[in-house]
């Protein structure tokens, strides 16, 4: 029960973080000046939960050309009850967004995000020990995966910070996703043996602007 | 801000949608995850219990399937359970390993979908492939035990984890301090068969136990035969030179099956079957 309650809780409290203004520890440039993003310094924060990088993954995101580029790094955590050791995941991911329709005032929607992924997770119980299979015994990696998404998200314009007066976004979004060994699966059964719905993982998540 | 009544009502509302997601199959957490639906789990003791329900009579000739590695041969799943529902008198089919390809849930899900609409239960043993990753955790949590045994009719069945390498052959598997009594004790059966994934003349079965392990088997009262699958390619034969038979399983990919009929003291015959 503890388990199940802890994503929900942790999404739950960080968008209600998110709704108020965010403290930065920044220094605090004059009132009516955009501040000098420095530029190694993330867009946005993103958590979400499942598409195979953790019941929980938490990181930070950069933006790029307009803001119809992103590239995300996320941490990810899933717990041992669910996969009989803990594991930890470290994924990169990147999205392009080609459209943006308003709707209304406070709300935009994007709707299609198409992109891909590469995750590394650490802590798997059988990855090979040193000189335990031959060269490519296995043909595939355990603990490396890659794959696509395609998702849309709706994206609140929150109003601007006052003392800066930069604007922020908070995005709901989802993906549907899948990964390398997946769609390997499906390619070697032509014949539907396998549908493409059963390859599917889907992701919720929320990323605002910081 | 939140009033307390707001978060009242929030207390209410999180663990039921906390709950749903954590309950839906498709929030994959990660691809070693073993997340599945309860029909997917504990398939071993369900299918046993099927089986516990259609018995054979005692004195009744036993027939039944005999395949092995259906990794990832999905196509070929639904064209095995096809034919073999058109056999007569079967009593269960057996899967010689490897049911997964990369030891994740998700394949073994696909398969047991599959496996699910022959008309007679189907058992497994567990093969090198369901081991990889976190595929120890996966596959006790979907099928269940590494190592188990059934009596079905006047033969008990002995099912054994050899996958030695994936335990950088640490002399744990196959366990034969688990072993040698199951093969000593017939539980009231007339005769024993032995199913596994890797065999004993294989370089992926411990080589520190394969002594003891051949050892056992000869020494084992009423075997039919040992029956394992892991090679891909039919065989039957005496290795070993001891009298002892074993049989190697044609794998889902060959698009042959084996009917195996066992009657008697510890007589058998094997056909071989296209589909």
């Amino acid at each position: 029960m503890k388990n199940l309650l802890f994503p929900a809780l942790l999404l739950a409290s960080v968008s209600s973080l998110a709704a108020t203004p965010p403290d930065t520890t920044a220094t605090k440039p004059a009132a009516g000046t955009r501040p000098e993003r420095r530029w190694y310094r993330p867009k946005h924060l993103a958590l979400q939960t499942g598409g195979g990088l953790g019941m929980v993954a938490a990181g930070a995101g950069y933006e790029f050309a307009k803001n119809r580029l992103e590239t995300d790094i996320l941490i990810g955590y899933v717990p041992k009850y669910y996969a009989g050791s803990t594991l930890s995941l470290a994924s990169l991911k990147f999205m392009y967004s080609p459209f943006r329709l308003p709707l209304g005032e406070k709300f935009q929607l994007v709707p299609l995000t198409v992109g891909g992924y590469f995750s590394y997770t650490h802590g798997t119980l059988n990855d090979e020990l040193k000189g335990q299979y031959s060269a490519d015994y296995y043909w595939f990696s355990t603990d490396t995966r890659y794959g696509p998404l395609l998702g849309s998200r709706v994206t609140f314009l929150a109003p601007a910070i006052a003392a800066t007066g930069q604007p922020r976004k908070i995005s709901f979004y989802y993906e549907l996703g899948s990964n390398d060994l997946y769609v390997a699966s499906y390619l070697t059964n032509r014949n539907g043996g396998l549908g493409v719905g059963q390859l599917l993982t889907l992701a919720l998540g929320l990323k605002a602007d910081f | 801000m939140f009033s307390v009544t707001n978060w009242r009502r929030w207390a209410r509302v999180l663990p039921g949608a906390a709950m749903a997601l954590a309950g839906c199959n498709l929030i994959e957490f990660s691809p070693n995850d073993h997340r599945v639906p309860e029909e997917f789990a504990n398939l071993t003791e369900k299918n046993l219990a099927k089986l516990k329900a259609r018995p054979l009579a005692a004195g009744d000739t036993l027939r039944f399937i005999f395949t092995g590695d259906s990794q990832q041969f999905y196509d070929e799943a639904e064209a095995l359970v096809a034919s073999v529902n058109q056999q007569p008198g079967i009593a269960f089919l057996a899967v010689a390993g490897d049911i997964s390809d990369f030891g994740l849930a998700r394949e073994m899900q696909w398969v047991d979908e599959k496996l699910r609409r022959l008309k007679v239960p189907y058992v497994t043993v567990i093969g090198n492939h369901d081991l990889v990753g976190n595929g120890r955790p996966t596959y006790r949590h979907i099928f269940g035990a590494f190592n188990y045994s059934f009596v079905y009719g006047d033969t008990k069945f002995t099912m054994v984890d050899t996958n030695g390498r994936e335990y950088n052959f640490d002399g744990t598997a196959p366990d034969m301090d688990w072993l040698r009594p199951q093969l000593r004790n017939l539980d009231g059966a007339r005769r024993q068969v032995v199913i596994c994934h890797v065999p004993p003349n294989n370089d992926d079965f411990d080589p520190a136990l394969r002594a003891p392990y051949v050892q056992a088997m000869r020494e084992a009262p009423g075997l039919v035969f040992q029956m394992n699958g892991h090679n891909h390619s039919y065989r039957i034969g005496q290795p070993f030179n001891d009298g002892v038979t074993y049989v190697n399983s044609d794998a889902f990919s060959e698009r042959h099956y084996m009917v195996i009929t066992v009657w008697g003291d510890k007589q058998f015959r094997i056909k071989r079957v296209a589909f």
